[in-house]
């Protein structure tokens, strides 16, 4: 067996080296110096492994794990547990999240900012999930919004935003950016004939604040990091948006500008920074929102096939000379 | 066998780390750039994007031009010529498949793997159509149709020889599950005879990776080894190949009319026993994907057991869950913390690669979007005139109402 360090001739090729050989003949060379060469070689062989990955994993499970038997129970039991028990339990685990998260927080830097310990960006995860619950509860048992829950729904949003950008913390970031287009969506619904252009509507004008909110603060340089995020988010509910308009059966011809537009901006985006997710979407969302432009009213199953033959063989040889160019793994 | 040469595959990798140590800053821009030049492949590689992307269309390519193909030349074939021409498909599939790689160099992109795939799709449906047209897929002992998932398990098998492409193995797997139905009716044989194959499998994928420690061979072999280990769990574990899952797990009643009393309580100890050994092996060997596979059949065996001994559930039981994760984490992290220097047996909880911090950074975005939804529980019968749903506006089931 090749033991560490050793060449080892590959059955096609003499020239196999293994990355510790590699790293060998480049201490020889003078390419690296036998201190990178000792720890380089050891990160190679898993020494020391890190856990980090899977301890972060089930952190995550368990905070889940929780909150769901959480609100499974209070929402089960709440007639036989008493409104001031549940109450009690839930502002406590609320205080006690947020009081460790305020306590052991470092002062703000507008920078991206490590948590202070490993179980940190949990405790603000769980007492985020905490606090949805207990305002939920109340609502629903009080009624201390007079069932105003958009307006309930829109301050937890705030805050959700206040505790991301407090913490620099991820998660809570996504839960407000979702909880946010959950105010959006609920707002709607009570409308009396809510239909789904007023919905495309909201849907795109979401896009729009959480756009310029996002590339507002990233110019400020604040937490300049979550900007991939609030772009993600953005460019999926848009694409959404717009690709429910191009499936219209009237008056879809502003809606594929506008999709083709974005497509070309996403393309555009995604070649220049090398973020090839938006390069996937504008080829995906332009895909199937032309295909259904141009195949709308065709029955005739050979033309319709052909048509797959002919654009998707277009669309690998695009991608191709793209992948060529520009998608090299970075 | 392998379609890749040892050195082109291992040169990949070799790149592969470098990149990851020059973001961690092990490495300086001057020795990148010169090592980079060392570490030249000739195999085209592209992005993870681009990959499912080239994936997607050259399915759409291939799925279209075959249906266009029995629509525009035949009219009203019989099944049979149907099947002979899946295999002609196939067969044009693979040989695609392997063309791009030998004349485009084509590594993990997209197409050859897109094209690999259709190939082990046709074969089966070929077989199933020129062989056995007619037949309801219906698999009954003594029937000769166990030929089709086995001619697509070692079709999978030899893609993922041949091309590297672990989801192959998978497939291989998946195709082994249905084997054991044609041969017997006796649920605990099938489940002993899935078993066997993932084990024997096991033994091999184990005797052979020990050659290929710290090569660019290591992964592949650990994650297949992974998925054996789950493979070998999910099949001793009865509570999980129950057709009436959710009923049963939440009734409290025992899927025991199915299998003998001994068979079943044999599995409940190895469901126990599993995954100890899983996660020590894992361990011992510093392996990643085994030490995952042993944590998660270590969770299913928790979350299973109630519904094993038939017993009551309760709500609260995935708080307990809950809680019990986070212990154990957080035990992991005190104990690797106060080792010398963060470190304890040559393991340690801090973060030495670029990319577990990329993969924490798309996975708190990710699932930080769903796990609102995912983890809001659905309304209980039994459970008072209280209510709890929804939640599908996001908010940590914050627009849940009760």
């Amino acid at each position: 067996m090749p033991g560490p360090g050793h060449v080892v001739p590959g059955p096609e090729n003499e020239d196999f080296m293994t990355i510790l050989a590699r790293l060998e003949q480049w201490k020889g060379q003078g390419t690296i110096s036998p201190e990178q060469h000792a720890h380089l070689a050891s990160l190679s062989r898993g020494e020391p492994f890190s856990l980090f990955l899977e301890l972060n994993v089930l952190l995550y499970a368990g905070v889940l794990a929780f909150v769901a038997g959480l609100g499974w129970t209070v929402s089960t039991w709440s007639q036989q547990l008493g409104d001031v028990l549940v109450l009690t339990i839930l502002s406590t685990v609320l205080a006690a999240c947020f009081w460790y998260c305020f306590s052991r927080a470092p002062a703000w830097v507008p920078a991206e900012t490590p948590a202070p310990s490993p179980i940190f960006d949990y405790v603000l995860y769980l007492g985020s999930f905490v606090w949805s619950l207990e305002l939920a509860y109340l609502e629903n048992r009080f009624h201390v919004l007079s069932g105003q829950l958009d307006l309930y729904l829109l301050a937890t949003a705030g805050l959700f935003f206040f505790l991301a950008y407090r913490f620099d913390n991820r998660f809570v970031l996504s839960l407000a950016l979702s909880t946010l287009a959950g105010w959006f969506g609920l707002t709607i619904s009570h409308w009396p004939s809510h239909q789904d252009a007023a919905y495309r509507q909201y849907a795109l004008l979401y896009c729009l604040l959480v756009g310029i909110a996002g590339t507002l603060l990233q110019r400020r340089g604040l937490k300049p990091h979550f900007f991939g995020t609030y772009l993600n988010i953005v460019a999926n509910v848009l694409f959404w948006a717009l690709l429910s308009g191009v499936f219209n059966r009237q008056g879809y011809g502003l809606w594929l500008l506008a999709l083709l537009i974005a497509c070309g901006a996403s393309l555009a985006w995604g070649l220049a920074r090398r973020q090839f997710a938006f390069v996937a979407y504008a080829a995906v969302y332009g895909y199937v929102g032309v295909s259904s432009m141009l195949l709308r009213g065709i029955t005739d199953d050979t033309a319709v096939l052909g048509y797959f033959v002919v654009t998707g063989v277009a669309m690998l040889v695009v991608l191709v000379k793209i992948a060529r160019r520009f998608g090299r793994p970075a | 066998m392998r379609l890749y040469s040892a050195s082109s595959e291992e040169t990949l990798r070799a790149r592969k780390l470098l990149t990851d140590w020059a973001d961690e800053g092990l490495l300086t821009k001057a020795q990148y750039q010169r090592l980079e030049l060392e570490t030249v492949s000739e195999l085209r590689t592209t992005n993870i994007f681009l990959r499912l992307v080239l994936f997607l269309f050259t399915l759409i390519s291939v799925g279209a031009a075959a249906a266009l193909f029995f629509v525009g030349f035949l009219s009203r074939p019989s099944e049979q010529t149907i099947g002979v021409f899946f295999l002609i498909f196939a067969a044009v599939c693979y040989g695609a498949a392997e063309v791009a790689v030998s004349q485009a160099r084509l590594y993990r992109h997209g197409i050859e793997e897109a094209l690999a795939v259709c190939s082990v799709g046709f074969l089966c449906a070929g077989m199933q159509a020129a062989l056995f047209s007619g037949s309801p897929y219906s698999p009954k002992p003594d029937g000769a149709q166990f030929l089709v998932p086995a001619a697509g398990a070692v079709f999978s098998l030899w893609i993922w020889r041949r091309f590297g492409l672990s989801y192959a193995f998978l497939a291989a797997m998946i195709f082994v599950l249905f084997l054991p139905g044609y041969w017997t009716l006796s649920h605990s044989a099938q489940h002993l005879i899935v078993a066997l194959f993932y084990a024997t499998g096991l033994i091999g994928v184990a005797a052979v990776r020990s050659r290929h420690r710290f090569d660019y061979l290591e992964d592949a072999y650990s994650l297949i080894e992974a998925l054996l280990w789950l493979g070998i769990y999910l099949a001793i574990n009865l509570q999980l190949s129950s057709l009436n899952l959710p009923a049963q797990w939440w009734g409290g009643t025992r899927a025991t009319s199915d299998f003998a009393r001994p068979f079943y309580w044999a599995t409940w100890v190895l469901i126990w026993c599993l995954p100890p050994i899983v996660l020590a092996r894992g361990v011992r060997q510093k392996d990643r994907f085994v030490i995952a596979v042993g944590a998660i059949v270590a969770i299913i065996t928790l979350v299973s057991n109630k519904p094993y001994l038939g017993w009551q559930r309760h709500t609260w039981d995935p708080m307990l869950l809950g809680i019990l994760l986070t212990g154990v984490a957080f035990f992991i992290l005190r104990w690797l913390a106060r080792g010398p220097g963060g470190i304890r047996h040559g393991f340690t909880a801090v973060r030495l690669s670029g990319k577990d911090k990329h993969w924490m950074n798309a996975g708190s975005a990710v699932f930080g979007l769903l796990s609102p939804q995912s983890i809001t529980p659905g309304p209980q019968t039994s459970s008072p005139d209280v209510r709890f749903g929804g939640g599908a506006s996001g908010g940590g089931g914050a627009s849940s109402d009760f």
